[in-house]
């Protein structure tokens, strides 16, 4: 079942993108088709405490698997994925206009993206984790900047692939180390590991988690990405990509429990995170950025519950992952419903959307409230379950990290109500004609998060069967966890309640006060100096390497060459060398050096292409001295084609030579004796040291068995050394391309001469 | 045109066309046991190209056509044997029996052969579409007509 549904993904992307153009938006419906399936056969499995495994050895030398595993957590973390991306898809279909463009591309890279996703969330073994993980970037990366006309959208989309791929390269780095240290590559199979190398490699994976999930100092690339059309932030920035991150240190956290950095680290990047993310959300006019910087905000919270390690942290964790990509999922479609049908997603031009838009209005009222942690909703009873773990932690800890939590929880509630208010409060509405008619399509999928942040507090025993196996997967001792509907007059209730009153008052406040425009943004302002930099950098070291003066190249290559030779000098040994095989031998050499020495001297152009044409004929000459017909055979043909190729490309030059000053003169004669003593050299050094047999005897045995042919030549040409002739067969490929691309492009400046 | 204004140089390159197909197609075959190949058989060809564009009988066109074939037929031998659990390029020999010719064998290198044969004719004509022949050879033409007053102006 996993590799058909892997497979359903892949056929259809690649349908979608062969037909998409004709389909319009109805691309849109045939994406949702395998991510609606993976999210039915998710739904089955979810809660189960039996696992499905499927793989092969991909690498077998170097113990490389594909290896997927859908056990609780997978399930779980699948069911998100592809029910929110059918979700987004029908949204999107709604989102888009109907003569809306490249929606054939959007809908495959959007299925492109989610198959990725599918493929990290049951990947079990670190290697299939990590070719995922680098397909989310690069999916991603082509959804950001789906807007490729506009360059705001083009630099996002590179900011955050830069970040998110060098983030990559880290967890690279990070999986060997571990391998090395674990022993295994399966996450199935994690035992605690310590010692240096498993410091080094959570370090590493930290690293690679915080530059996917936002975190601080990476975060700068996510408000970026809203570039990106509202379902694509919608999908990334909810349920998966940033989640990625998370799932990382979640399922991997087991392994590094011990380590001395793990903990520290994690706090670290995870606090500073939530506390700047919610500070961010505050101080910006942009519902999308608002949403973006809570994003960030709730990763931090997640990455610190993760970090803090304990069963009741990481139920917490797992349960506001589950809450918040309902939620933020549902927000980031009410904000694009909101910009679509208003043409403006700034909190100052927009006020009183209740009434014009009653549906979002509920919808965004339920999911906010979500966020905030407020009762009836799903976001309640996970924020409950963090306040409680932080409650439960002691001492130094208790203060930091319990503190920030309960402080960023206040920050989250306080961004929620500003946003609230700011789009659907105010006494004067919007009057109707500013406001377009709903569109079903962008509805639905809105009431259906809704709908589902209010049924999840609900059913609330269904959802802790479904979360409580997912967290025993990585941390077996929560089992005695669940989320409670009434905890009762607890610290933690209490807690929260004063929570909620303080971020609703502070919300309310900053609500009234009038920010103009919001902060810019500097760190990815840095970010951006530094890729240029870099850009800016190379060019310059291409101009001084790349000059394009044919000459200086060839010198170069000519010195190069001259210096490989220098080993070889010492290797002469006189005894082996002798004048020739036979006389014709010396007669060819006679009339090569004479064509050689009188290409230098002839003043036309046609005329030393013509020459040198001679010494290539003499060389063949030598082959046919040496008994090596194959070499004569492409030899002849090889200079034929060059000589007929000279005169009709020297149609482009002046007919001379142009006149050689002194010292180009004495240069050449420099550089055209270096190189002839060093080939001199090196043929005369490695004929001194002949080692064991001739290959050739062998060769020649085995050609007629193996390659059934009687020609040895042709024979290590086509069979035993095929490989190196793919290989050249190749390289002429490429210059062929080469050739073609340089020319296509002189034809079209038409400034040929 | 060199055609138009040399017959000779026109009917001479006509004739050598089929020749040099056929003597193309002998190297490749016998590239087995004699010397030969697909390299030299491709590079006949491109010779023939090559003269062809020269005289203006044609142009050089479809150089990425004859490399995407070439490429994909060389690189379909070389992973297919992978499918079978073979190393990669490992060769399959055949041979059967045709009236007239005798017991005919050959291989999966002749298939190899033949895409190396269409990139080197691919290579022939992106360089001859690269260096712009036709327009070499077009401005020959251009020249042409005031050779032929400046003749006629002497005469």
């Amino acid at each position: 079942m996993i590799w058909f549904l892997l497979a359903l993904h892949t056929v259809v992307v690649v349908a979608i993108a062969v037909v998409g153009r004709r389909l319009a938006r109805g691309a849109l419906w045939l994406a949702a088709v395998p991510m609606a399936v993976t999210a039915v056969w998710s739904a089955t499995r979810v809660g189960s405490s039996d696992a499905i495994t499927a793989g092969f050895q991909w690498v077998p030398g170097l113990d490389v698997a594909i290896e997927f595993r859908v056990d609780a957590m997978s399930s779980l973390l699948s069911l998100l994925v592809s029910g929110i991306g059918a979700l987004v898809c029908v949204y999107a279909y709604g989102y888009f206009s109907p003569g809306a463009t490249s929606i054939g591309r959007f809908a495959a890279t959007l299925l492109a993206f989610s198959t990725a996703m599918v493929g990290l969330v049951w990947a079990n073994s670190v290697w299939t984790l990590f070719i995922f993980w680098e397909l989310t970037s690069i999916t991603s990366f082509l959804l950001v900047g789906f807007k490729h006309a506009d360059p705001v959208a083009r630099t996002a989309a590179r900011r955050a692939l830069v970040i998110t791929a060098a983030g990559g390269l880290s967890l690279l780095a990070g999986f060997v180390l571990f391998v090395d240290a674990a022993g295994t590559a399966l996450l199935s199979e994690i035992t605690p590991i310590t010692g240096s190398t498993a410091n080094a490699a959570a370090i590493l994976i930290l690293v690679a988690a915080a530059t996917k999930s936002a975190q601080f100092p990476f975060h700068v690339w996510l408000p970026g990405a809203m570039a990106a059309p509202t379902p694509v932030s919608a999908y990334l920035h909810s349920a998966t990509m940033v989640k990625a991150g998370v799932i990382l240190v979640a399922v991997i956290a087991p392994a590094f429990q011990d380590t001395d950095i793990w903990k520290p680290l994690g706090l670290s990047f995870g606090l500073v995170t939530m506390v700047w993310g919610a500070v961010g959300a505050l101080r910006h006019v942009d519902a999308k950025l608002i949403l973006a910087w809570g994003t960030v905000s709730q990763l931090g919270l997640l990455i610190t519950l993760l970090a803090v390690g304990t069963p009741k942290a990481t139920f917490a964790a797992i349960s506001i992952l589950v809450a918040h990509a309902v939620f933020k999922a549902a927000l980031f479609m009410v904000v694009g419903e909101v910009d679509v049908r208003t043409g403006t997603r700034n909190i100052n031009e927009l006020s009183g959307l209740r009434r014009s838009m009653p549906v979002t209005f509920v919808v965004a009222v339920l999911s906010g409230a979500s966020m905030a942690g407020i009762p009836p909703l799903l976001g309640f009873p996970a924020k409950e379950a963090a306040i409680e773990a932080a409650l439960g932690l002691s001492g130094g800890e208790f203060l930091v990290v319990g503190g920030l939590i309960i402080g960023g929880s206040v920050l989250t509630v306080a961004y929620t109500t500003r946003l609230l208010i700011g789009m659907f409060g105010s006494s004067e509405p919007m009057v109707d004609r500013d406001v377009t008619p709903r569109r079903p399509a962008m509805s639905g999928p809105e009431v259906i998060l809704a709908g589902a942040s209010l049924l999840g507090f609900v059913a609330l025993g269904w959802v802790t069967g479904i979360v409580r196996p997912a967290v025993v997967t990585v941390s077996p001792k929560a089992e005695v966890y669940s989320l409670l509907r009434w905890p009762g007059l607890t610290d933690a209730f209490v807690t929260s309640a004063v929570v909620v009153a303080i971020g609703l008052v502070i919300g309310a406040l900053l609500a009234r006060r009038h920010v103009v425009s919001g902060p810019v943004a500097r760190g990815a302002a840095n970010v951006d100096w530094i890729i240029d930099g870099v850009g800016r950098v190379a060019r310059q070291v291409a101009a001084r390497v790349q000059h394009g003066s044919l000459p200086l190249y060839l010198a170069t290559t000519v010195l190069v060459v001259c210096a490989a030779a220098v080993p070889f000098v010492g290797q002469i040994d006189a005894d082996t060398l002798y004048w020739w095989d036979n006389r014709a031998e010396a007669v060819l050499v006679l009339m090569i050096v004479a064509a050689a020495v009188s290409a230098t001297q002839v003043s036309s152009r046609l005329g030393a292409a013509l020459v040198l044409g001679g010494v290539g004929f003499s060389v063949a000459g030598l082959f046919v001295a040496h008994g090596a017909p194959d070499l004569v055979l492409t030899q002849l043909l090889v200079e034929t084609v060059i000589v007929v190729g000279f005169v009709v490309g020297l149609g482009r030059l002046a007919t001379s030579f142009p006149t050689p000053t002194r010292l180009w003169t004495a240069g050449r004669v420099v550089i055209a004796g270096a190189m002839g003593t060093a080939v001199a050299v090196a043929l005369a050094g490695s004929a001194g040291t002949p080692v064991g047999e001739a290959p050739v005897r062998e060769l020649a045995r085995t050609a007629q068995d193996d390659g059934g042919g009687k020609n040895v030549v042709n024979v290590i040409l086509t069979d035993t050394r095929a490989l190196d002739t793919f290989g050249e067969v190749i390289v002429l490929m490429v210059v062929a391309v080469g050739i073609l691309t340089l020319s296509t492009k002189r034809g079209r400046g038409k400034v040929t001469r | 045109m060199i055609a138009r204004t040399s017959p000779i140089v026109s009917l001479a390159v006509r004739a050598v066309t089929p020749i040099a197909l056929v003597a193309a197609a002998y190297v490749l075959f016998a590239g087995h046991n004699q010397p030969g190949g697909g390299f030299a058989a491709g590079l006949m060809l491109g010779a023939v190209i090559v003269l062809r564009t020269v005289a203006g009988l044609q142009q050089p066109k479809y150089a990425s056509v004859w490399l995407s074939v070439g490429g994909v037929i060389a690189g379909v031998v070389a992973i297919a044997p992978m499918f079978w659990g073979e190393p990669m390029l490992d060769q399959v020999v055949v041979s059967w029996d045709v009236p007239l010719l005798g017991t005919v064998k050959t291989g999966s290198a002749l298939l190899f052969d033949l895409g190396v044969v269409a990139i080197v004719v691919g290579l022939v004509l992106a360089l001859l579409d690269g260096l712009d022949a036709t327009s070499l050879v077009d401005r020959g033409r251009a020249a042409s007509p005031d050779e032929r007053s400046d003749r006629g102006a002497r005469a």
